[in-house]
């Protein structure tokens, strides 16, 4: 019961959310309040999946594979979690971070289908469930990027929707293919039979599908130029979530399809995935290079992260997945943390424009501090979290021979430093030409709210470095279940194993 | 028994405590935080005969074992010589610096980042697995870009500090890939398996690469040519932060990674070469450009360029003699260097300029600091009897029985040394003899805190010179033993008989006071190689930063143009080529399907819906393509009634008439349809959607021959009506067998009403 | 008959492509439509057609009959219309909304914010 939790508690909130319309101070607290249920429920189910533990429940207690199943194993227990703690800290910060005329018109409703949509991805076991689950994560993201309705925004928003509705169009059509040919749709029920299946072109076909489908949520190269164009026009704490967790949900998708049902060794997608990580690092990086956006940056930088996440995905041996995985969260804490803080930096300095803004190291010191942490972790600058993910992608990398692909990664390590120097150099350290144009807002709700979750999210990245040995075993952990899916699909399919 | 983690993690906590103690004792922060140098100090002197004689201290803590990396420190004769240079200028400097910024209202963050430095550097010497040491070699990295960018209002020390971070950042992440791969060589991290597995680094094919990569980390870090340029960059840092880091600690780094890393891959003749010969260049090349500095911190960091040359050439040739000659140099060179560096600062402070130009004559107003400073510039040229001149000696000895080009090295050695000497003249004798200038400020005498340090250091110099083998030779024996373990006992002494080094020696001072007298020749006519040599590499630097942002630009701005269907022509070109290849083996031996045995009324919707297809595209009337699309819509339900499927004819029939009525409605107003794109842009779209329109057609084709029916379909056609009721199964799969379909089915729907609803309120957005 | 739906699909995937292609944004959303369409169609062929034996248990009888169609891509493509239709319904009040404010339905013009800054 406590698996289908993420999803029903999320989803009850938006209903009851949708019951006080009018009420945005009541939906402040009740959101946070289920984001707080939420990530005890998860960190429960990590609790209970971390001893290598599957738990599962067939909705409706159908046999699988004919009902739908949900999964927890590691991997998407530790996902569930650090979007609970993602989602608690925008919950925080849009007690003052979000401006009313969003509230009024249903932002903490569709932050909730959201979560739902994240959450229900995360879980399923079902690939037609995933899509209907990435349906709902994309239509809440939609609405909520089109939300505020100001020019760039709407721009934005009409490309970001336009190609996600490939990506979903391109998956609906892989799975009906893969339905048509394997006769299931229970993820664990396609690894035990695909193996058997004599028409490795018509699958290798799908998979291409499937690649392209999550490339695209994933921001991946080519397929990623949504994402710069949209992103930044977002007010931070959407940002945050979305940054956070969106493009990871797709990222999600691909270690968990390539692994189990298309096994990317036995589909010769290897050399095309790690074609792709190298590219997808540099032109990522090498854009959020020369912007002055302090949210289009970041957004350069999702992008070029997923390159590492690729990287590893690509290298594929238990160490290079580990990596990959603890990478994901070290990125979903510290990017959802920098984006943050740039609209802290906003609210302090009157513009994301970050050859604009100036002076805050002397004005805003705690800040300062608030920003280094995330900023050098993306780096990987030692002790913090991104230092270890950076350093065991690397070592699979390098242990597997992929030279040109480490240097690459490490090449892009270094233009990141780069352009964590530069903001900080351009926000913290240089004067301001003039005095900021007052944002004194009466309105305007205490700061406390918006720094709150920033320092907690800063917290859990220095804690994630120094201390990296829980998460790295449990991610261990996460990679062997993921490279042996045997586990997996007995569970699914309530075998004894 | 002295514990190396409890130290280094002292040292951060009294460096976050820093800015608190600033505030509860009234600016006297220094008291108190000068106690973590002087205990750490006195506990190395405890610990003096234990580490010179005794087993290695080791110390390990589990970190994070499933990547295989512990948090180990090991105190052995080298680690103990590098901490006691650390702790006691760490001392001296904090000292110094606690009268030199008094009043400023940065202290506590100077403290902040000058303590973290500290314990940085502290384990970065004590580190005992490459993971550790690079830990701390990165956070040396990090703490001087914040420490060079003390003065962030300065546009200068911005880029100064960026300049530092981004070439010690280079040489930091290869450093981490050579790591990386000498850890998969030998099988673990640890020094101790590191050095043990000597043999087999050697002889790996990847030795070249690994060692490649460790001597650009090391050559970055200490500054050799051609990364050498961030180092007088850095000038822009603090002049207590430039006699820290510049000159004894920091850029001894890399020194100290090659001398601690020697006994694994040194040796060969690859090792030889390329240590010896950047080092020679570096040592040459830095004097000579020192020699030409006027501002007292830039001549001073030249110097140190080409000191740290001279220890990689010493390396390099990694010699019993060499390598004793290279720690009684770096031990001799942090004393007169740290020295003159604060001296440069409390002459900076005291008259309110570093032009060599504007100064002269202090020695009556500066007495005591002009004192230490004749000292440390005597220790520098090398003269007796201080501790320089020992030092000089085993250097001349060193490079005369170099095993190569020993005439050659020696020759490098004593133009480069003859060139200190007159560095060492024209600091001492331009500042504090001669004619006095007026400057800025009336000078006077530094505070007592800025004098101790120079005094003490110089002092020790001289101290040292006279009772050499009391007071050095064992420090320097148990750091030359962690090197080389089988050398024999170390002794020094002042005066070694009339050799030929004595006469190298006599040479060099000879040389250089020539040197300093007439030099001005040397310097006219070596001005365009000067220029090149001090700006050619940073002017690379430059364009190569400036390159790869203007690549990132152009790069950029041709992907992400701002323009939809780019982006859209990009990602369906893609999928077309993955998808073409991925069937590209199927095309060789397939066979199409007869098409024949299909109802008239099926093929007549069949081609309807083409054509409707074929309009929508085509229109240019808004009206057209509606009731184009309409005719798709109506003509599929037509297909899924003609197969069975009457509960989705229904379902699309029912959804396509509402998105008509919606198109209808809530497009009226838009202009007509203009398609403005070029006839050849029309047909490169028309192709490449064709295409994709074919590889799907076949995909679905192929799929389609394939099919086998599915277990499912028999499970739901049983158990749907005895356990779920009912009996039309499409609708119990939705409602029970996949019910949380429909839930989130449901739920986008609701969604999507509601996002309707917040867009077509009238919004408050401005119309442009 | 499936190589004719196989055709069909494919031809209404190359028209909404070629849509989507252009610089309307009207064109944007009918291209979205007809793609969704073809989606639908490439589930319902590639999953096995037949002819007019739907998949409904007769009244009085226990189970599907031995010929019918598979129920399973029909409960598919139902979920997948509706979700399409919303999808499209809010699409087409975006483009609408976004061509009102921009004041402009030529995609190229929608760059105001995505150029790179130098």
């Amino acid at each position: 019961m406590l698996i289908l939790l993420p999803i029903l508690v999320p989803l009850l909130t938006a209903i009851v959310l949708v019951g006080c319309w009018t009420r945005p101070s009541v939906q402040r607290i009740i959101a946070l309040g289920s984001s707080c249920v939420q990530l005890a429920v998860a960190a429960l189910l990590l609790h209970q999946t971390s001893t290598g533990r599957i738990v599962t429940i067939a909705i409706g207690a159908w046999p699988p594979p004919f009902g739908i199943v949900l999964v927890a194993d590691i991997l998407s227990a530790l996902m569930i979690t650090v979007t609970g703690v993602v989602s608690v800290a925008v919950m925080v910060y849009s007690m003052s971070g979000i401006d009313a005329n969003r509230e009024a018109h249903g932002y903490y409703p569709l932050l909730s289908t959201l979560l739902t949509g994240v959450n229900g991805a995360f879980l399923t076991a079902d690939i037609f469930n995933l899509y209907v689950w990435f349906e709902l994560l994309l239509i809440s993201s939609f609405v909520l990027t089109a939300l505020g309705g100001g020019k760039g925004q709407l721009e934005g928003a009409v490309k970001y929707v336009t190609l996600n509705l490939i990506a979903s169009v391109v998956f609906l059509t892989a799975t009906g293919v893969l339905y048509g040919i394997a006769g299931t749709l229970s993820m664990g029920d396609l690894a035990a039979r695909i193996p058997a299946i004599q028409h490795r072109e018509i699958l290798g076909m799908v998979a291409v599908l499937y690649l392209v489908a999550f490339g695209i949520k994933a921001a991946m190269f080519p397929l990623y130029m949504w994402l710069p164009a949209s992103y930044h026009t977002l007010p931070a704490p959407v940002g945050a979530l979305f940054s956070g967790l969106l493009t990871k949900v797709g990222v999600y998708a691909f270690y968990r399809m390539f692994t189990l049902v298309f096994p990317a060794m036995d589909f010769g997608m290897t050399t095309l995935i790690l074609v792709i990580s190298g590219f997808t690092m540099l032109v990522g990086v090498l854009g959020a290079a020369v912007q002055y956006e302090f949210r289009r940056l970041l957004s350069f930088h999702i992008v070029s992260q997923i390159g590492y996440l690729l990287f590893a995905l690509g290298v594929g041996t238990p160490l290079a997945l580990a990596g990959g995985i603890f990478y994901t969260i070290h990125n979903i804490i510290a990017k959802a943390n920098l984006y943050l803080i740039a609209g802290v930096a906003a609210r302090l300095g009157g513009s994301y424009d970050i050859r604009k803004l100036g002076g805050l190291f002397s004005a805003a010191p705690w800040l300062g501090i608030l920003f280094l942490v995330p900023a050098l972790s993306l780096a990987g600058v030692p002790p913090l979290s991104g230092f270890w993910a950076k350093l065991a992608v690397i070592r699979a990398g390098l242990e597997r021979e992929h030279y040109l692909l480490g240097a690459v990664a490490l090449i892009t390590s270094l233009l990141t430093l780069f352009s964590m120097s530069k903001v900080w150099s351009e926000v913290f350290w240089k004067q301001r030409d003039s005095n900021p144009e007052t944002d004194a807002d009466p309105a305007q709700r205490p700061i406390a709210y918006q720094v709150a979750p920033i320092a907690l999210l800063a917290a859990i990245t220095l804690t994630l470095g120094l201390f990296a040995e829980p998460l790295f075993a449990l991610v261990s952990d996460a990679a062997r279940q993921l490279l042996d899916p045997s586990a997996y699909v007995d569970a699914v399919l309530r075998r004894a194993p | 028994m002295i514990s190396p983690f409890s130290i280094i993690l002292s040292g951060f906590l009294f460096a976050a405590a820093a800015p608190l103690l600033q505030r509860f004792t009234r600016d006297r922060a220094h008291v108190i935080l000068a106690l973590y140098p002087l205990l750490t100090l006195l506990l190395l002197i405890n610990e003096y005969g234990l580490v010179v004689d005794g087993p290695v201290i080791r110390e390990s803590l589990s970190w994070v074992p499933s990547l295989g990396i512990g948090l180990s420190f090991a105190l052995d004769g080298l680690a103990y010589f590098f901490a006691l240079i650390i702790t006691t200028i760490g001392l001296l400097v904090l000292l110094y610096a606690s009268a030199y910024f008094k009043g400023d209202q940065r202290l506590p963050r100077f403290y902040l980042l000058f303590m973290s430095f500290m314990a940085s550097m502290l384990g970065l010497v004590l580190a005992d697995t490459l993971i550790t040491l690079f830990v701390f070699w990165e956070l040396t990295g990090v703490s001087s870009y914040f420490l060079i960018g003390f003065n962030n209002q300065r546009a200068a020390a911005r880029a100064g500090a960026l300049q530092a971070l981004l070439v010690t950042g280079l040489g930091g992440l290869a450093l981490l890939a050579g790591f990386i791969m000498l850890g998969n060589i030998a099988g673990s991290y640890d020094l101790p398996r590191i050095m043990e597995s000597s043999a087999i680094i050697q002889q790996s094919p990847l030795y070249p690469a690994i060692l490649f990569l460790l001597l650009l980390g090391a050559f970055t870090k200490s500054a050799q040519v051609p990364f050498h340029f961030w180092l007088p960059n850095a000038m822009e840092a603090p002049t207590p932060v430039s006699a820290y880091l510049h000159s004894a600690t920091m850029v001894k780094a890399g020194i100290y990674l090659l001398a601690r890393l020697s006994p694994a891959l040194g040796g060969t003749e690859l090792w030889h070469y390329a240590l010896s010969i950047p080092g020679a260049i570096t040592m040459l090349l830095g004097a000579f450009l020192a020699f030409g500095q006027t501002d007292l911190k830039r001549l001073l960091a030249y110097s140190t360029i080409s000191a740290l040359g001279t220890l990689t050439l010493l390396l390099g040739l990694y010699t019993d003699d060499a390598v004793k000659a290279a720690l009684i140099f770096l031990f001799v060179h942090s004393l007169y260097k740290g020295a003159l560096f604060m001296i440069a600062g409390s002459v900076d402070h005291e008259s309110g300029t570093r032009d060599i130009r504007a100064l002269g004559g202090l020695y009556l107003q500066m007495p005591a600091t002009a004192a230490a400073a004749v000292l440390a510039a005597l220790s520098m040229a090398g003269l007796p009897p201080l501790l320089g001149f020992i030092s000089k000696e085993l250097l001349y000895e060193a490079k005369l029985q170099a095993p190569v080009a020993a005439p050659f090295v020696t020759a490098a050695g004593v133009c480069a040394n003859a060139l200190i000497v007159a560095l060492a003249a024209k600091f001492v004798l331009m500042t504090f003899f001669g004619q006095a200038h007026s400057t800025p400020k009336q000078p006077h005498e530094a505070p007592i805190l800025m004098r101790i340090g120079p005094a003490l250091l110089a002092g020790f110099g001289l101290i040292a010179g006279l009772l050499p083998d009391q007071l050095a030779s064992r420090l320097i024996e148990g750091a030359v033993q962690a090197v080389r373990p089988e050398i024999a006992p170390v002794h020094f002494s002042l005066w070694h008989g009339f050799t030929d080094v004595l006469i190298l020696s006599t040479l060099t001072v000879g040389a250089g006071i020539a040197l300093f007298r007439w030099g001005g020749w040397l310097l006219v006519r070596g001005e365009r190689m000067r220029v090149l040599a001090s700006l050619g590499p940073a002017r690379a630097y430059d364009s190569l930063l400036r390159g790869t942002l203007r690549l990132a630009n152009a790069l950029t701005d041709a992907i992400q143009d701002g323009t939809l269907r780019h982006y859209l022509l990009l990602a369906l070109i893609f999928l077309c080529v993955l998808l073409g290849a991925a069937a590209a083996p199927l095309l060789r031996h397939g066979t199409l399907p007869a098409m024949s045995g299909i109802p008239f009324h099926e093929a007549a919707t069949a081609v309807l819906i083409a054509l409707g297809a074929v309009t929508v595209a085509s229109s240019k009337s808004r009206f057209t393509a509606i009731t184009a699309l309409g005719v798709v819509g109506f003509g599929v339900s037509l297909i899924f009634l003609f197969y069975g499927a009457p509960d989705l004819a229904l379902t699309q029939f029912s959804i396509e008439t509402l998105s008509i009525v919606l198109f209808v409605l809530v497009l009226p107003r838009l202009p007509k349809l203009l398609d403005t794109s070029s006839l050849s842009t029309r047909i490169r779209d028309a192709l490449l959607s064709s295409l994709l329109g074919l590889l799907v057609a076949l995909l679905v084709l192929l799929g389609a021959d394939a099919h086998a029916p599915s277990h499912l379909q028999e499970f739901f056609g049983e158990y749907s009506v005895p356990f779920a009721h009912g009996r039309n199964v499409v609708n119990v799969i939705l409602v029970d067998f996949r019910s949380l379909d429909t839930i989130g089915e449901i739920t986008v729907l609701l969604v999507s009403a509601l996002g309707v609803y917040a867009l077509m309120r009238s919004w408050p957005g401005e119309r442009q | 008959m499936h190589i004719l739906l196989a055709l069909v699909t494919g031809i209404l995937f190359a028209g909404g492509l070629y849509l989507m292609l252009r610089r309307s944004i009207v064109k944007l959303a009918f291209g979205l439509a007809l793609i969704a369409q073809a989606a639908n169609l490439a589930i319902f062929t590639s999953s096995g057609l037949v002819r007019g034996e739907p998949p409904i248990i007769e009244a009085g009888g226990m189970r599907l009959a031995a010929v019918s169609s598979d129920p399973v891509p029909q409960a598919l493509i139902l979920t997948a219309i509706v979700i399409g239709f919303a999808l499209l319904a809010f699409v087409i009040v975006l483009i609408k909304r976004a061509a009102w404010i921009v004041g402009t339905d030529d995609l190229d013009d929608l760059r105001n914010v995505d150029r790179t800054a130098t």
